[in-house]
């Protein structure tokens, strides 16, 4: 069962982002991207992590994305604006990013994905045991991870504010 | 750990200070903050602490780049603080600047992938915004934007490979990373392997090593002069102790593997940082390429892991950041006549007839003369490269560092030329005039005493 | 005596920091003393070590200050050493060094930046003296990467001259392929013995048998750097254009100490070559080639410091010779009596320009005797000794070389005869043409034609009695003499005496000399004649063709260069920034700006970017690596 949907999520989520990149409408992009969002908060539930769906659905989904439609929508983006690209370029683009696929599919194909599975668990994707690693053995990167927010505060807020 | 909390400190200062307008004590704070941060960093000599489930690991080559960093942090603080406090935004970027400096320090001591990837961001994160610091002008807004998208890419591959490590060994940990490697050396999977390079090449974007320096002539042009000397100093220095620690602590086994890719890096960066850097007539591109074809003689150390690659890693960032950021005084200075083309140096000499000495001095520790710093790292650079026997490399190198000589010497008969139709006139503050000597003196200093630095470690 | 050796640098050093830093406040009386009195300090010491140093045959002085680095096994020493060998250079650069302060002081008066030049002069002996008395090939280096720096200082000198500029840059660049060489030397020293100190290094080479090839490659690395220093084929058109400089910079550097630095060099390292199979021909040949090329450009020259510049390139040719052949205290005699004669050469030269109010062609002078008694007399007494007349100095040692060069090779004793005949043509044709005659130049010039001051004369007259009677230092066997110079560097080259003891008997070595003597009279009647009893004046450059064009035209050796090397060099970074800065990046794509409208930042204003290719090459960058790692 849980095999099928890995196989249809997986499906969604490489469709939904090819189609952020492909179509034409800013806000097309962003609806899929908002879509392979969800695709891969199916991931994160299907990998015993709900927790972690939930944020990712309430964060990225709900506030991010949102935010980045407004945007959009302020700016008054669509497809007129935008510049229209050269046929070699996408061309080009396709073959470097095909190359790209080949070399690593390739790379991995002799990789023996080396696979523990540790004894199954439903608690551990739970807040309670994701609490306890992360405020114990990954303190300190918690706490760091408060000074890369802090600068990209200070950052944003100076980019933002007007100059008088 | 204590160095990072004190520059932590002054990052946070720094920001309230606007709200609480005390912007006044901005200077004093981090001059003050970074001297208890260069204390801290020599009180960690020899204890060796692991922090935090060994998140961090302070062994004395962390220490020594901490301490490093910090000190070329107090330089480029003197020099730049005029720039800074232009415009309206003195606590923001000073802010900026200390949290970068946060995550640099974080780079060079960290002991856990997270934590390194960690420290990358913060980083790099303060320099997009820095390099686009001067938001009324076009160049200055485009080399944040370039760096912003280029460098967003770079951290995906580098998070791609943090991750394909991550599936392969099971842990962020570089000593268990290590241990991993060292049992199952002879059958590692294509996954570890992969990852390895995509950890590397991430983190050569970051030391702009050719082919991935694309990003840095733009960057390094637009962005506000003390900006791109922060960043072709401290970033760079931080970003090779980082990519040291972690070829040292985790791949020192597989070293046969990764040699190969560090070479094609460092022969490309330098033919191609040095040959290009002849055509510019910008003096900031022409130390943007020079910083790239640094970066190839830097990894030259690296091919193979020894007793001596850290020593002359840091004795040639040493070196190299002192004689840096002594010539971008001089290049700030030129930004404010907004004329930054070589040319408009001809003059030079005659008005400032001691200062064009000090610069050639500095540049020519650039171009690797000897008695000076320069010479010193590039000899332990290429000796390090030999012992590993590497002779062609080191060849290569050495025709490279002949035609970097070329191009700092067309900077220095520029300056002893007579003046122009353009009769710039360059004014230098004291903060100036105390960077300039500082550097000179320390580059001398080190070259005359590389035991200095290498007598430590 | 060890105590002391620290003060013979440092002198010149202190000199340079109080000219350097107060610059123009020093009182321009003084600054020219306080330089001239640091290098004399360094010569009384220096005296005074030579006089120690006579006793005991294997004395040496060494003086260790600190270890200046140490990693892995490398140790390296802050270390002076003074032997025999060291003790004669250190009186050559400190007694000629002074005389040309001296000089320097009436000669640079008018100029504004004369404190300026003390100090790059006071640098220059400084970095000279490190090279001759640091005890291992690291300082060595130093001493010989700063000499060059501050040759390029020097030469540069009048920097407001682009010609100058560009002479200076050439000098440095050409100096830095021969430190290449000695560079990779240098490394692969230490990859053989272990070590960088002249004992360590030249103990355990003795122990080597003859003919390792490793030591082939050394002693040939090491001679590509004293090609560039010493001005050899093919690294040789740099000293020439480096006359650009003030004179007396011409006479100190490029004539009588730093273009011998290459073979001090090899003196010190003689153990190393002589060991060593091809080299020391290979070092014989190109002197050889030198020696001969440069006498002959020197015929058609009319600049009066180009001539002598050629002739110093010819001279040093002379001193490579007889140290292929083996004949290293020959060589270092004959650096010797160069520096008299050479450096007293230069130094009329700078006079005579100095009377001609900066005139160089020898074509606008002519009669300058009665002039200019003091300058005619010595200049006379230089040419005599560079020709190689006795009782002057250069017959005595030029002999040597000859005779050393017969012993191994006539053919190539034939040649370098042909080498040294030639220099008395040139060299007669300068004294005539320049001195004898009608004067040529304006009337402007005849009006103002005056002897130097005596700061300028005193220097002149010593060198003249040195050129004069320098010689009897190193008197021929024949003579049944003792040749006090060859017995005094004994000590230093005995491992190599005992390899290569050929010598002639005493009847060829007469019949050598004697033969010589009359080719140069010759020579001399010849050109005397030409110049003197016909009046003949070298013919403008236009009127010259033939043979004697290309040798006014150097050979067209700077041309050949600019052709081989130059132009393909800028034609591949023309070509990489055609490619890579503009074609590629440019031409692929034309902009960012659909990046940056994608994403709506509202920079939209920069179009210029080409952030999207920039991707592009590194995604391309990155499959590279994935295919070399993986694939291949």
């Amino acid at each position: 069962m849980s095999n099928y949907l890995f196989y249809i999520l997986s499906f969604l989520s490489i469709f939904s982002a090819l189609m952020v990149v492909l179509s034409r409408k800013p806000v097309h992009s962003v609806l899929y991207l908002i879509f392979c969002f969800f695709t891969i908060a199916g991931h994160y539930i299907l990998l015993n992590a709900q927790f972690l769906a939930a944020v990712h659905i309430i964060v990225y989904a709900g506030a991010i994305m949102v935010l980045f439609l407004f945007v959009i929508m302020l700016l008054n983006l669509n497809a007129e604006t935008e510049p229209h690209k050269p046929l070699i370029i996408k061309g080009a683009s396709v073959v470097t990013g095909g190359m790209l696929l080949v070399v690593l599919i390739a790379t991995f194909k002799s990789a023996a994905m080396s696979v523990s599975s540790p004894e199954f668990n439903s608690d551990l994707g739970m807040v309670e045991s994701l609490g306890k690693v992360l405020y114990d053995q990954y303190m300190l990167p918690f706490e760091v991870s408060a000074l890369l927010f802090l600068s990209a505060m200070v950052g944003a807020t100076m980019i933002g504010k007007k100059e008088i | 750990m204590n160095t990072l909390i004190a520059i932590a400190g002054i990052g946070i200062v720094a920001m309230i200070a606007d709200i609480l307008r005390i912007r006044k004590i901005i200077f004093p704070v981090a001059m003050a903050g970074l001297a208890i941060a260069a204390f801290t960093a020599v009180s960690d000599w020899n204890t060796n602490t692991r922090y935090f489930n060994d998140m961090m690991f302070f062994d004395n080559y962390a220490a020594a780049f901490s301490l490093l960093i910090v000190v070329i942090a107090i330089i480029w603080f003197v020099m730049a603080v005029p720039d800074l406090k232009t415009g309206n935004h003195y606590s923001d970027k000073s802010a900026l600047v200390a949290f970068s400096l946060a995550g640099s320090v974080v780079m060079v001591s960290f002991s856990n992938l997270a934590m390194l990837f960690l420290g990358i961001e913060i980083l790099s994160v303060s320099l997009y915004v820095l390099a686009a610091s001067n938001k009324n002008n076009l160049l200055s807004n485009e080399a944040g934007f370039k760096y912003f998208i280029m460098g967003a890419f770079a951290t995906g591959i580098f998070l791609f490979g943090v991750a394909l490590i991550y599936g392969a060994c099971g842990t962020f940990n570089l000593q268990e990373i290590n241990a991993f490697v060292a049992t199952n050396k002879s059958d590692l999977s294509g996954q570890m392997y992969t990852g390895v390079l995509l950890m590397i090449i991430g983190l050569s974007f970051k030391i702009a090593a050719a082919p991935f320096h694309f990003w840095a002539p733009d960057v390094y042009e637009g962005s506000p002069t003390t900006i791109t000397a922060f960043m072709s100093t401290i970033v760079k220095v931080a970003a090779f102790g980082a990519l040291y620690r972690l070829m040292a602590g985790c791949f020192s086994q597989i070293n046969e593997w990764w040699t190969t890719v560090f070479i094609i890096l460092s022969v490309v960066s330098m033919l191609v940082g040095n040959i290009m850097a002849t055509r510019q007539s910008s003096f900031k591109r022409l130390l943007a390429f020079s910083s790239i074809s640094h970066a190839g003689y830097m990894l030259l150390p690296l091919l193979t892991l020894s007793d001596l690659t850290g020593t002359s890693l840091l004795l040639y960032g040493a070196a190299y950041a002192f004689a840096s950021i002594g010539i971008f005084s001089l290049v700030s200075v030129m930004s404010e006549n907004d004329d930054e083309s070589i040319d408009s140096l001809n003059g030079f000499a005659k008005s400032h007839p001691i200062k064009a000495i000090l610069f050639s001095v500095l540049l020519l520790s650039l171009a690797g003369i000897p008695p000076l710093a320069g010479f010193m790292g590039k000899y332990y650079a290429f000796y390090a490269a030999l012992k590993s026997g590497n002779t062609s490399i080191v060849l290569i190198a050495i025709i490279s560092s002949l035609i970097g000589v070329y191009y700092y010497l067309q900077v220095i008969i520029a300056m002893y030329k007579p003046t122009g139709h353009t009769s710039a006139s360059f004014r230098f503050t004291i903060y100036q005039n105390i960077v300039l000597w500082t550097c000179f003196l320390i580059t001398l200093i080190l070259g005359i005493f590389p035991q200095l630095i290498i007598g430590w470690l | 005596m060890e105590s002391l050796l620290w003060i013979i640098p440092v002198l010149p050093f202190i000199g340079f920091l109080i000219n350097g830093i107060f610059g123009n406040k020093v009182p321009r009386s003084l600054s020219g003393i306080i330089a001239s009195v640091a290098v004399l300090g360094g010569f009384i010491v220096s005296l005074l070590l030579f006089i120690s140093l006579l006793g005991d045959e294997n004395l040496s002085f060494t003086s260790k200050y600190f270890t200046w680095f140490h990693v892995g096994d490398l140790k390296l020493d802050m270390a002076f050493m003074v032997d025999r060998l060291t003790s004669v250079m250190l009186l050559v650069i400190t007694g000629v060094g002074f005389l040309i302060h001296v000089y320097s002081i009436g000669y640079m008066h008018d100029d504004k930046d004369y404190s300026r030049f003390f100090a790059y002069l006071n640098l220059f002996v400084f970095f000279m003296l490190l090279l001759v008395m640091g005890s291992n090939y690291v300082l060595m280096f130093v001493g010989w990467e700063g000499v060059g720096l501050c040759s390029y200082l020097l030469i540069g000198f009048w920097f407001t001259n682009n010609n100058f500029n560009d002479a200076a840059k050439k000098a440095f660049i050409m100096n830095r392929i021969g430190d290449l060489g000695f560079l990779l030397g240098m490394f692969l020293i230490y990859q053989t013995f272990g070590s960088l100190n002249f004992d360590e290094v030249h103990s355990n080479a003795m122990t080597y048998a003859y003919g390792q090839p490793v030591l082939t490659t050394i002693t040939l690395l090491l001679f590509v750097g004293a090609m560039g220093k010493s001005a050899q084929i093919p690294l040789f058109t740099w000293l020439p254009d480096a006359m650009a400089g003030p004179t007396p910079v011409s006479a100190l550097i490029h004539a009588a100490t730093m273009v011998t630095a290459g073979i001090y060099m090899i003196v010190r390292a003689n153990v190393l070559f002589t060991l060593s199979v091809f080299t020391p021909e290979f070092i014989a040949v190109i002197g050889l080639l030198t020696a001969l090329l440069a006498a002959f450009i020197g015929l058609k020259q009319n600049d009066i410091k180009k001539v002598l510049a050629y002739s110093t390139v010819s001279q040093l040719g002379f001193m490579f010779v007889a140290l292929g052949v083996g004949a290293y205290t020959t060589a270092l005699f004959h650096v010797v009596t160069h520096a008299f004669f050479k450096g007293l050469l230069f130094l009329c030269a700078g006079s005579v320009i100095h009377a001609m109010g900066g005139e160089q062609d020898i074509r606008k002078m002519g009669g300058l005797s009665a002039k200019l008694p003091v300058t005619h007399l010595t200049f006379l007494i230089g040419t005599l000794a560079i020709a190689g007349l006795p009782p002057f100095a250069g017959f005595f040692s030029k002999d040597e070389i000859l005779v050393k060069v017969f012993a191994s090779s006539p053919w190539m004793y034939g040649a370098l005869a042909l080498a040294s005949v030639l220099t008395a043509i040139y060299m007669f044709r300068l004294y005539f043409v320049t001195f004898k005659g009608q004067f040529r130049g304006s009337h402007h010039q005849e009006e103002h034609l005056h002897e130097s001051p005596p700061s300028m004369t005193f220097p002149l007259i010593v060198l003249a009695i040195l050129s004069a009677l320098g010689g009897f230092i190193g008197i021929p066997e024949i003579f049944h003499a003792p040749n006090l110079i060859s017995e005094y560097l004994a000590p230093v080259t005995h491992f190599s005496s005992s390899y290569s003891a050929r010598a002639v008997s005493h009847e060829t070595e007469i019949i050598l000399l004697v033969s010589t003597l009359l080719f140069l009279l010759v020579a001399i009647w010849f050109v005397y004649n030409k110049y003197v009893k016909r009046q003949a004046i070298p013919e403008p450059d236009e009127d010259i063709a033939g043979f004697g064009k290309t040798l006014a035209g150097k050979f067209y050796v700077d041309e050949i260069y600019t052709y081989l090397i130059e132009k393909p060099l800028n034609a591949i970074s023309g070509l990489g920034y055609k490619f890579i800065e503009t074609g590629l990046i440019k031409g692929v794509v034309d902009g960012t700006a659909q990046v940056v409208g994608a994403l709506g930042l509202g920079i939209r204003t920069i179009q210029t970017g080409k952030t999207g290719t920039y991707l592009f090459a590194m995604v391309i960058a990155l499959i590279a690596f994935m295919v070399i790692k993986f694939m291949i």
